[in-house]
């Protein structure tokens, strides 16, 4: 436990030593990227991006390479994970911090082997930023249009010297502009921007020299800004409480979510019209700005999922249960989640939505050590949206020891408390998990495990049993007093 | 001595263990079933808050709960009566929401975490089992075990209680039923034992009361009226004056604790009946008192001179108090019960509210059922014994069959006497029909064909019988004459008189009666088809008419399966997430309570029908154009105005229907600007349709209820299904107000105040400049000058 409370500083001092380490040794000549190219897919809140760095030892002495993103594009990133190309396997990828001398946040990542001198490797490295792109028009009438505009960088930047790089925009539907960089006649001589139906091409640019520099960034860079047409709702988490709480008694695992729920696209313009929005209802397509109905994949094999609010059940949703098994990977309960009213532009929802699921789906007891293993799912996720704030609660059962977390990707924090519920004497151990800006890419398990010794599951049942008892024993006792005075 | 099927010998300790292990048995059936045939509202929709005032003390309650006694106590609302604000703490009963906090306090510290709101949800049904424990031990004081019984499991279903105490039904009647049962039982015992313990028991569930519920007035004036009655009977004791007395200083000075009764125990008109019985019973004590040392003849003269003395002087100070204004006059819902016309005239608003209009005959059927018929026998059957207890429920009956009859949530008064004196009649019916023992002559069987089922009362009325097949201890009634002479406790040495009078019933036996098993197997089963149906009846009403929370409102699908229509709760919810917090919606007092607590918004007014200026204001508002509303609105911050309209889907209790009770309190106030008949059509009907005044036309409420209505109709005719007339294919337009939300049935309409124009100008000057209209004035100006220009 102290090992995770600590991790952050431990990985700090680690990072400083990495960082010192390859700057003496001066690594900036032991690659060359052959050739870069850089795929954004454009969402609503969520956007995806990969880039494919082809790679060439030239030194040959090292399996570290170095990633950099510039600060804006690492203000907006979410989640990055780095693979081989083929591969679904990640890399071991550390964060450096940022570092004045290249501009940059630095990442760097361990190849699985030293490559031999000459040698080309396929790195992809894939991150989903957030936050990325906003509603342009801020506010749209209803029934209007949804316009988003992203903002980016146009060059990747590398530590390394690039032969040739470029960058596909690709819009969910039609882009109504985007910006034709000027000024690089550096590195291309041809038209730097192309458009083919919802996909934007820059570049191709050629001989780009070490680019994560503070001169490369000011000299060279470019902005680039595309507005683009998004027919689907744009949804935010704002805040998502989550509860897991295991009984063995009940041999359940309940699930509980308290989410604030956002329609971050463009605000609505006047006041709303149930009139309207009937009729785009029944005759148009329905418009992209007011979501009707958030479609979730929950997990297979739950049982008496409840959706409520603030003032009492939400009736209008409709489930439909798929039982656990052996296939359960590929199947999920589902549930058309809809909101009291339809989600508008810059509307607010918030609700819980829980379930109970049999614990063995996701509990064992591994009889070697004694400690049970319980896996929760960090969330569920809400298709194309992101959770601002996020805070996992895993309340274990009473009298569980020795606890140890494993979350799948790194918590902003870890808290333990002690939760009290149902008849308890003594309180629950409960481990607290905060993190911002969660995508659909942490769909990570967190593995808990503790012990339970037999006279902690045995608790309860005594409490229930002695206070029962002493109701009895005093009845008997009251029956026999005679409280009258005169007899 | 024969009977008419054989009985087993048992040892009496057998029996009497056995009759205690069942009646607990039956007592807690009963509870079961008088909880479970409450929770349809619960199956049937959700654990819900039902209704309006609900609404109010479950956000009442939850402050408690949240922020503990004495906030609650202080908590000053700002957000209700916009801009005036309500001191919650001194104007509501707070025994209720004090009941959930204690209930919900206690559960938290054994650590069970029960939500609030399901506290406030299930403490009707709750309850409903105590009252039910109540009254049997209510009736068990009139009769016996086996009446207490039948009376517990009456109440337990009666439609009657059931109707304010479903769950959800989280109002001050939910509680209110089990003290008034309770206050009444430990009356009565304080009177049969002249106990001060009792009577001083008695009080403290009449201080419970008065924290409760409103109603604590109708104990205030039954106990003095029963201890009047028995002094005029002649029948002063010296229990009687211990009872009253302790009951009256101690319930008195408790209740003056609950800060909204304050003084009124010794100030309003309402209370003086109980002072003045207080006097009362002093000046006969101590007339008793001087009897027993003063000599017969001279005393007589003694007692009238000064009964007539200080009776003139009593009332000539009551009446100069009042004079004076030291003690108020009768309240307007006071004569409102005498006179139910009074309050039509003069207080609209008291008039405006359903449940405070005369009883209609149905209505009692559709509580009572059976039991309204079986009433008068049972009442009558006190009349037979006439003990001191009886004379109680021959008052209790008379006084609220009256007050059920004047106003219809006085039903829930009449209730429990109802099922006591129906339990009397019934318990009576079964003891005699199912008293195995027959008489000693054969030949008497001979007359068992000749008699009728009508004789049955006669019958049951002079053969005083003493078992039951249940073999509990019946006091007969020649020994409970013996035993109120005697002033002995009844109850604990029931068992021991029942033995007693074993003997003593057959000698005074008459030969006269029912003896066939056949006759009297075909009157019992007559008389149990009779109270299953009751039963059937009971549970029908409860699950269709009494469980709807009105909140959520349910309808079915082609394919019978339950559809609900949520508007009010999207509407409510919609304003809680997307409005600023201190946007103040104006909506008629109904919705107050409901906004306050699923919105969580400001409102105007509410059900706490307080201020009736304030109230006249939003009906003025209402009724006016929106040229004379718009400053109103502003004048009062006034965000959002809330309308329901119920012409889409055909739910008739909406705003329009009401609309005449807010034009009337309105004119109340404004008679020169708003004025009633101006609403109707020159033929004096009340339409929406073409034919509609133009009062009508105009008026905000028109508007905002018809607003695009119309257009949902795409050309065709539109219909107002509420009101089955046609509307005009043109609907009103808005100047001012402009639509912010509409539910999916269009139930619920928000419109939103508008701002001041940018450009400063009036809005509908700047509205019909925007529809590209140009003003009337401008228009021979801009010709003419063009004509100029060519």
């Amino acid at each position: 436990m102290t090992r995770l409370w600590h991790w952050t500083q431990v990985l700090y001092l680690l990072s400083c030593l990495l960082s010192v380490s390859w700057a003496t040794k001066g690594n900036i000549l032991s690659f060359e990227n052959t050739a870069i190219v850089r795929t954004v897919e454009l969402g609503g809140s969520l956007v995806a991006v990969t880039t494919t760095y082809a790679i060439q030892a030239v030194t040959g002495d090292t399996s570290e390479y170095i990633v950099a993103l510039s600060e804006a594009e690492h203000g907006v990133t979410s989640w990055i994970e780095a693979t081989l190309k083929g591969s679904v396997d990640p890399l071991q990828l550390k964060p450096l911090g940022y570092k004045h001398d290249y501009a940059a946040h630095l990442y760097s990542i361990t190849l699985p082997k030293v490559p031999v001198k000459g040698e080309t490797t396929s790195l992809v490295l894939e991150t989903v930023q957030t936050k990325a792109t906003y509603p342009w028009p801020p506010s749209s009438p209803q029934g209007g249009e949804q316009l988003l505009k992203y903002e980016s960088d146009l060059l990747v930047i590398s530590p390394y010297v690039t032969s040739v790089q470029r960058t596909k925009v690709r819009g969910p539907a039609s882009i109504r502009s985007f910006t034709t960089p000027e000024g690089l006649g550096a590195f291309t001589d041809e038209p730097t921007a192309v458009q083919a139906g919802s996909v934007v091409t820059y570049g191709p640019y050629k001989n780009i020299p070490a680019s994560a520099n503070p001169f490369f960034a000011e000299e060279s860079q470019k902005r680039i800004l595309i507005h683009y047409e998004f027919n689907e709702g744009v949804l935010t988490v704002v805040k998502l409480q989550r509860a897991a709480e295991i009984s063995h008694w009940g041999s359940n695992l309940n699930i509980e979510n308290q989410i604030l729920l956002r329609n971050t696209g463009p605000t609505l313009k006047g006041h709303f019209s149930r009139l309207d929005h009937q009729f785009q209802g029944h005759y148009h397509s329905a418009s992209a700005q007011s979501i009707r109905s958030v479609p979730m994949l929950l997990p297979a094999g739950i049982n008496t999922p409840y959706y409520y609010d603030l003032i009492g059940n939400v009736s209008t949703s409709k489930f439909r249960p798929s039982r656990s098994g052996k296939s359960r990977t590929l199947q999920f309960s589902y549930l058309d989640l809809r909101p009291r009213y339809p989600l508008l532009g810059g509307w607010n929802y918030s609700f819980t939505l829980g379930w109970d699921a049999p614990l063995s789906d996701s509990a064992k007891w591994d009889a070697k050590t004694g400690r049970y293993i319980i896996g929760v799912p960090y969330w569920t996720p809400i298709t194309g949206s992101y959770v601002e704030e996020a805070e996992v609660k895993i309340v274990l059962p009473e009298g569980a020891t020795d606890v140890e977390v494993f979350p799948p990707f790194n918590p902003l924090t870890v808290n333990r408390t002690v939760h009290t519920s149902y008849l308890d004497t003594t309180g629950r151990p409960a481990i607290i998990l905060t993190n911002t800006r969660i995508t659909d890419r942490h769909t990570g398990v967190i593995y808990v495990t503790y012990k339970v010794p037999f006279t902690a599951h045995l608790k309860k049942p005594i409490a229930v049993a002695a206070a029962t008892f002493s109701v009895f024993v005093l009845a008997l006792a009251a029956r026999r007093v005679d409280p009258r005075i005169h007899k | 001595m024969p009977d008419a099927i054989p009985l087993p010998r048992v040892a009496p300790e057998t029996v009497a263990n056995t009759t205690s292990l069942l009646r607990i048995i039956a007592l807690s059936l009963i509870s079961g079933a008088a909880i479970a045939s409450r929770l349809f509202a619960v199956i049937n929709f959700e654990s819900i808050i039902h209704e309006f005032d609900p609404w109010f003390n479950y956000r009442a309650t939850r402050v408690l709960a949240a922020k503990g006694f004495y906030e609650f106590w202080n908590w000053f609302d700002p957000t209700a009566w916009y801009p005036l604000g309500r001191v919650v703490g001194g104007t509501i009963y707070p025994g209720l929401m004090a009941t959930s906090g204690v209930i919900y306090n206690i559960l938290h510290g054994l650590n069970l975490p029960v939500d609030i709101r399901n506290v406030c949800v299930l403490l009707a049904p709750g309850f409903s089992a105590l009252t039910a424990w109540a009254t049997y031990m209510f009736t068990k004081e009139l009769k016996d075990a086996s009446a207490g019984l039948i009376a517990a499991s009456f109440i337990g279903i009666a439609p009657g209680y059931i109707s304010r105490s479903v769950a959800g039904s989280y109002d001050n009647e939910a509680i209110a039923i089990f003290l008034l049962m309770f206050t009444f039982f430990t009356w009565i015992k304080a009177l049969k034992l002249g106990s001060a313990f009792f009577g001083t028991i008695a009080a403290v569930f009449y201080f419970y009361m008065v924290a409760a519920w409103g109603g604590y007035v109708f104990i205030t004036n039954m106990i003095p009226l029963h201890a009047l009655v028995l002094l005029l009977m002649g029948r002063y004791t010296n229990r009687l004056y211990v009872a009253y007395s302790s009951w009256y200083a101690v319930g008195t000075l408790s209740s003056m604790q609950v800060p909204f009764v304050g003084f009124q125990p010794v100030r309003t008109s309402e209370h003086m009946a109980a002072l003045g019985v207080f006097g009362l019973l002093q000046l006969v004590a101590f007339s008793d008192l001087v009897r027993s040392h003063v000599g017969s003849k001279q005393f007589r003269t003694l007692l009238r001179v000064a009964l007539v003395a200080s009776g003139i002087l009593g009332g000539a100070v009551i009446v100069l108090l009042t004079l004076k204004g030291w003690i108020a006059p009768w309240t307007g819902r006071f004569y409102s019960l005498w006179d139910t016309e009074y309050a039509k005239k003069y207080i609209p608003i008291i008039a405006s509210v359903s449940e405070h209009q005369p009883t209609a005959w149905p209505s009692f059927f559709m509580d009572l059922h059976v039991l309204i018929t079986i009433f008068p026998a049972g009442v009558i059957l006190c009349f037979k014994e006439l003990r001191d207890e009886h004379v109680f429920v021959i008052i209790y009956a008379v006084m609220a069959s009256y007050f059920a009859g004047v106003m219809v949530r006085l039903m829930l008064t009449l209730t429990p006497v109802v099922c006591v004196a129906a339990a009397i009649a019934t318990s009576t019916l079964f003891d005699t029909y199912l008293d195995v023992h027959e008489p000693e002559d054969p030949s008497a069987e001979n007359s068992v064909p000749v008699v009728t089922v009508s004789g049955e009362s006669h019958v049951g009325g002079t053969n005083v019988t003493v078992t039951t097949p249940a073999p509990a201890p019946t006091p007969s009634k020649k020994a409970k004459k013996a035993q109120a002479q005697a002033a002995a406790p009844a109850s604990s040495i029931a068992s021991t008189i029942a033995e007693a009078t074993g003997t003593a019933g057959v000698t005074t036996r008459q030969d006269r009666g029912v003896f066939g098993l056949g006759s009297r197997l075909v009157v019992v089963a007559l008389w149990v088809y009779m109270l299953l149906f009751f039963v059937v009846h009971s549970t029908w009403v409860t699950s269709n008419a009494y469980s709807s929370p009105s909140v959520v409102l349910s309808s079915r699908n082609p394919d019978g399966s339950q559809h609900i229509i949520d508007d009010f709760r999207e509407a409510y919810y919609w304003l809680r997430q997307n409005t600023p917090e201190d946007a103040v919606v104006m909506s008629w007092w109904d919705y107050g309570y409901q906004i306050a607590g699923m919105a969580d918004r400001p409102t105007m007014v509410d059900n706490n029908t307080w201020n009736n200026t304030h109230i006249a204001t939003v009906g003025k508002a209402m009724a006016s154009s929106e040229e004379v509303a718009y400053p109103i609105l502003r004048k009062h911050d006034v965000s959002y105005v809330l309308v329901i309209f119920g012409s889409l889907i055909g739910y008739s209790g909406d705003d329009i229907n009401k609309f005449l009770w807010m034009i009337r309190i309105a004119q109340g106030i404004w008679p020169d600007e708003v004025s009633e008949p101006s609403f109707f059509t020159p033929r004096g009907e009340y339409k929406v349709d073409e034919q509609a005044s133009p009062a009508m036309k105009n008026s905000v409420m028109y508007k905002t209820s018809y607003y695009r209505f119309a257009e949902l109709y795409g050309g065709n005719q539109p219909q107002d299904r509420v009101r089955n007339q046609n509307l005009p294919m043109k609907g009103p337009t808005l100047d001012y107000l402009e639509e912010a939300f509409t539910s999916e049935n269009w139930i619920v309409r928000i419109y939103a105040v508008k701002g001041d124009d940018e450009l400063g100008r009036d809005l509908k000057v700047a509205n019909s400049f925007n529809e590209g209209k140009k003003r009337k004035r401008g228009r021979p100006l801009v010709r003419r000058r063009a004509v100029a220009a060519v």
